[in-house]
């Protein structure tokens, strides 16, 4: 296993780590909002690792510049559906939740 | 090892998924499932060397008809509210028989198709030798336009029929309530259809051209086109008409009435029919099509006879 084989692992092992995370917020945050911070944020943070990690293993400029094209892609459909979720929760008049004793 | 680790979890999905969906507590979770089926569903084509098959699936399957099914649900849940939160009724006391009897059954054709022996497969050894002579690289392409085009000219009519029943069907009231519950000025939205709708058309006429050498071809360009269409009429830029307008009877048209005359005009030298003239035919059909599908697939989701333009400030 080469060097570059070896920081692809990783990178892949770590995309994984970031979409179970985000995968076990959106199964046990309490409210839409917090799914969907969990959703947006780990999961397009995994797709970047993934993408990275998938370039370094290809070893080749062009399926590179595909991959960064699908992380851009996935980027602006992740935020502007999570925006458009929210923005109807809101509007539906869902409060945000809040755990333990409310601060004063 | 690994690559049978990956098929046992596609194939658990897939049995986990297919009986989640049509055993769901509510109909809206019954979609869902089916949806995710759809995907898991392309992995495996994916894993059987099919990738037209796994692109049409992902694209159809999982997209169009997930977006379709969701919009029925809507206008269900409009006519009997109170769909959205019953239970299903109980199933029939023969649905276990029945599904225990057609399990057995694709057990036994499955372990009769394994010990049988394998038959050299004739039509496809037949298309990959005559492949060469017709210039097309892409042997699927081939089979459904030169050496099977009668089945896919019954596709494009099937599909034609489909749209022109579900407007039979289709109540006018239905048609004057909008699609979109959003307002059509949210931030973000034109932003994002300035660069996704480029971005679309240009992977379907990438995915039409492919066709002819690689993987692709009408069916996914057209679908993928069609996700275009519909993201378009949830958006608000698309509206549903009643007032037909013939650039849309055309483009309708145009897949199922190209592929007819070009079928025919071989009789006129002579020649049997479909025999079609060279690969200009075959890419010209292919554009047909693509536009008659996309342009089916986007009004059997808006439910209406014809599309038109709306403006916003």
């Amino acid at each position: 296993m080469t060097i570059a084989d070896s920081i692809a692992l990783i990178l892949l092992l770590a995309g994984c780590a970031f979409y179970l995370a985000g995968t076990i917020g959106l199964l046990r945050f309490p409210d839409v909002y917090c799914r969907l911070h969990a959703l947006a944020k780990a999961d397009n943070t995994g797709l970047c690792l993934i993408c990275v990690g998938l370039a370094i293993l290809s070893a080749d400029w062009q399926v590179a510049a595909i991959l960064a094209l699908v992380w851009l892609v996935g980027l602006l459909a992740a935020t502007v559906s999570a925006h458009l979720i929210a923005r109807h929760a809101h509007s539906a008049g869902r409060v945000p939740a809040r755990s333990g004793p409310s601060r004063r | 090892m690994i690559g049978l680790a990956l098929d046992l979890l596609i194939i658990v999905s897939l049995i986990g998924l297919a009986i989640q969906s049509i055993n769901a507590a509510s109909l809206f979770r019954g979609i869902l499932h089916f949806v995710v089926l759809g995907l898991a569903m392309s992995l495996a084509w994916a894993r059987l060397d099919a990738p037209d098959l796994a692109m049409a699936e992902a694209a159809i399957g999982a997209g169009v008809t997930g977006a379709l099914m969701m919009i029925a649900y809507r206008r269900l849940i409009e006519i009997q509210p109170d769909q959205e939160s019953s239970l299903r009724p109980p199933p029939s006391r023969l649905a276990v028989p029945i599904a225990l009897a057609a399990g057995a059954l694709v057990g036994v054709i499955g372990l009769a198709a394994i010990q049988a022996e394998p038959m050299p497969a004739l039509a496809g050894t037949a298309v990959l030798e005559n492949l060469g002579s017709t210039g097309l690289g892409n042997p699927i392409t081939g089979v459904l336009l030169l050496f099977r085009g009668f089945d896919t000219l019954l596709e494009i009519t099937v599909l034609l029929a489909a749209l022109l029943s579900a407007q039979a069907v289709t109540r006018q009231v239905d048609l004057d309530q909008s699609l979109t519950t959003q307002d059509p000025d949210t931030p973000l939205v034109g932003a994002l259809l300035a660069i996704v709708v480029p971005l679309t058309v240009l992977v379907s006429v990438h995915l039409l051209k492919a066709g002819g050498q690689e993987t692709g071809g009408a069916f996914q360009a057209g679908a993928v086109l069609a996700a275009c269409g519909v993201l378009l009429v949830l958006t608000g830029r698309l509206g549903a008409s009643r007032q037909y307008s013939p650039l849309v009877n055309t483009g309708l048209l145009v897949g199922l009435l190209s592929f007819i005359l070009i079928g025919l005009a071989p009789l006129l030298w002579g020649q049997p029919l479909l025999a079609l003239p060279g690969l200009w035919a075959i890419y010209w059909i292919e554009s047909a099509m693509m536009i008659s599908i996309a342009l089916t697939l986007v009004l059997l989701f808006a439910g209406a006879g014809s599309l038109k333009r709306r403006d916003h400030g």
